[in-house]
């Protein structure tokens, strides 16, 4: 079960070592010869540094240009565009005439997001992982099912649901009177409740995992030597499963913060990130500004990666 | 390691009763929305007890009851192109994830160079960045490219690749040298090592991947909606397409040609193995 730690720990170190050291030695076996490592990796080398690297670091001369836009069409051009790289898009992402609230809705909506679906997730993916249940596999595909699902389908479902005319609403007035939650796809709220869809698959997964991976001979010992149930829950488990967690969250947080198609749909009353970069881009055709909005938030989804990555000290989890 | 009886954890039985009642609830609430679109696909919403706005409804002809295909013919007749052009993106990911990943995975854990883990980190690095980031900047810095049908496959691969990478990686390091090095001391060159010994036991975490890849580019967002012109879009942005100018009768008929595209691959994924699953987090 333990493939990838052996792998990652055990594995590979020991038997690349003393391949690496004998081709040195010029013995010559036919494993561990560099150059063929390098030749083969060289298609996805430039594929990667022409579809990736080149595009996103040139984002970031771009984003220090002050870029006319649709505003600055009519306006002379010596009027918007001073020359020189300048910070005034930056600066304009953290004023109160920019995307300041935009950020602080995503970062709310994503930390949200990845609780929420952690907490609603560890049953399934525990059972899942630990029990036999009846119509396990089941069970298991139709919790993957929305893994896939282009975001803008999670929206559309979510209106479906909770939409003015949601299905929801209706339920609630035949029962109550009133239509509640009418129409709250477009809050916070429903925003949260459409990602967590989204990411009940994907956090239900990588728990799963982490859970399967759990030493279950520790838990025994542990019985034996009689400690109870509460305390192998907290001296046991949770150490264990901790960097799962961690894990998940970090996952979840990632895709949710950069996550389109959903705020395409439903982010009517909400400013987020991803729909500011796409109206800036497209609507009023600031690329500069569209630039550095992007950047700040790979920036902010990196950061956020990096430090859950740290705290576990793991180094394979971050992309669950 | 598995026949050790487990030593009763909180609430027991009863725990694991209600927690199976709790997980099959769970179930249906992320299945009964993708039911009610299906049904609504065949059937007027005025009989799914739903009632869509005035407008919508009197154009679209919701008087009319019972199961109907049309708003499919009216589905592939619309948007029948953008169907076949997310077909050729998805085997375009996989053939070209294929020809870039098996490759290089193959080097970066047979053949080690300086840099390896640099490039396996970069690898997988687009599936931390946000989409529309990486869409935007590929858009800027190729603008005159776009349009072309294959710029928004570039974006398919650079999104799927490094799942096919890491479903390979995760097999070769699972595997060890010893057959490989076996079959060089009776005497098998490169080629013939490859081809009888690594291939056979790669074939299937790669044909798993590659339905993952296929999966994954079918649902693909960002770069379908993004890299495409209006002219020519892939299914998911005509998709979206459908839910902000059709009635619910039509967006319901494609996202249930969408559904039956991506079901049979998932359950398909399922039955073959569940942890490469794992490695997919899809910008979308």
């Amino acid at each position: 079960m333990s493939h990838a730690r052996q792998a990652e720990g055990g594995g590979a170190g020991s038997t690349r070592e003393p391949v690496r050291r004998s081709a040195r030695r010029g013995r010559g076996p036919r494993e561990g010869r560099p150059w063929t490592g390098a030749l083969l990796c060289l298609p996805l080398a430039l594929f990667l540094a022409a579809a990736f690297v080149a595009p996103l670091t040139g984002l970031l001369p771009q984003s220090l240009e002050r870029t006319p836009g649709m505003l600055g069409l009519g306006a002379p051009a010596d009027a918007v565009s001073p020359g020189g790289p300048t910070l005034a898009n930056y600066r304009r992402a953290f004023s109160s005439r920019g995307d300041l609230a935009a950020f602080r809705n995503s970062l709310v909506l994503s930390a949200a997001v990845a609780v929420a679906s952690i907490v609603l997730c560890l049953p399934p993916a525990w059972l899942l992982a630990r029990q036999r249940l009846p119509g396990r596999s089941l069970l298991r595909t139709v919790l993957a099912l929305p893994l896939t699902f282009s975001g803008v389908i999670v929206g559309f479902l979510a209106i479906l649901v909770l939409g003015r005319l949601g299905l929801l609403p209706a339920v609630l007035r035949v029962l109550t009177g009133e239509p509640l939650l009418s129409g709250s796809a477009y809050t916070l709220g429903g925003l949260v409740a459409a990602y967590v869809y989204f990411e009940v698959p994907r956090a239900t997964l990588t728990l799963e995992a982490a859970f399967q991976r759990l030493d279950r001979e520790q838990q025994v010992a542990a019985a034996t030597l009689g400690a109870g149930p509460v305390r192998r829950l907290f001296r046991i488990t949770l150490p264990q499963v901790w960097p799962a967690l961690l894990s998940t969250l970090a996952v979840t947080f990632a895709a949710s913060m950069g996550s389109f198609g959903v705020a395409l749909i439903l982010a009517k009353r909400l400013e987020l990130v991803p729909l500011s970069i796409y109206t800036e881009y497209t609507g009023f055709l600031d690329q500069g500004y569209a630039a550095a909005l992007c950047l700040l938030l790979a920036g902010a989804t990196l950061a956020a990666a990096a430090v859950l990555r740290a705290l576990t000290r793991d180094g394979d989890w971050i992309y669950g | 390691m598995r026949r050790i009886a487990h030593p009763r954890t909180l609430g027991g039985a009863l725990a694991r009763s209600w927690g199976a009642a709790y997980c099959w609830l769970l179930a249906v609430a992320v299945l009964l929305p993708v039911a009610v679109v299906v049904a609504g696909a065949f059937v007027p919403a005025a009989r799914l007890g739903m009632s869509l706005g005035g407008t919508s409804e009197g154009w679209v002809g919701g008087a009319e009851s019972g199961v109907s295909l049309k708003w499919f013919t009216y589905v592939l007749d619309l948007y029948g192109g953008a169907l076949a052009y997310s077909v050729v993106l998805a085997a375009v990911a996989v053939g070209a994830g294929l020809a870039l990943a098996v490759p290089a995975a193959y080097g970066l854990v047979r053949h080690p160079f300086p840099g390896a883990k640099v490039l396996e980190e970069l690898a997988l690095l687009p599936l931390a960045v946000p989409g529309i980031a990486a869409a935007i900047a590929l858009i800027q810095t190729y603008a005159l490219v776009r349009g072309e049908w294959w710029f928004v496959a570039v974006g398919h691969v650079l999104y799927t690749v490094p799942l096919l990478l890491r479903t390979l990686l995760h097999a070769l390091r699972g595997e060890g040298f010893e057959a490989e090095r076996a079959a060089a001391t009776l005497g098998a060159g490169p080629w013939q090592r490859f081809a009888r010994v690594t291939w056979p036991r790669l074939r299937r975490p790669a044909s798993l991947g590659a339905l993952i890849v296929a999966a994954v580019s079918w649902g693909e967002f960002n770069a379908s909606f993004l890299l495409a012109t209006p002219l020519h879009q892939p299914f998911p942005a005509a998709l979206y397409a459908t839910y902000t100018s059709n009635s619910f009768a039509v967006s319901s008929a494609a996202t249930t040609l969408f559904l039956a595209g991506i079901v049979p691959l998932l359950a398909v994924i399922e039955r073959l193995g569940r942890r490469e699953l794992m490695a997919v987090r899809q910008g979308a």
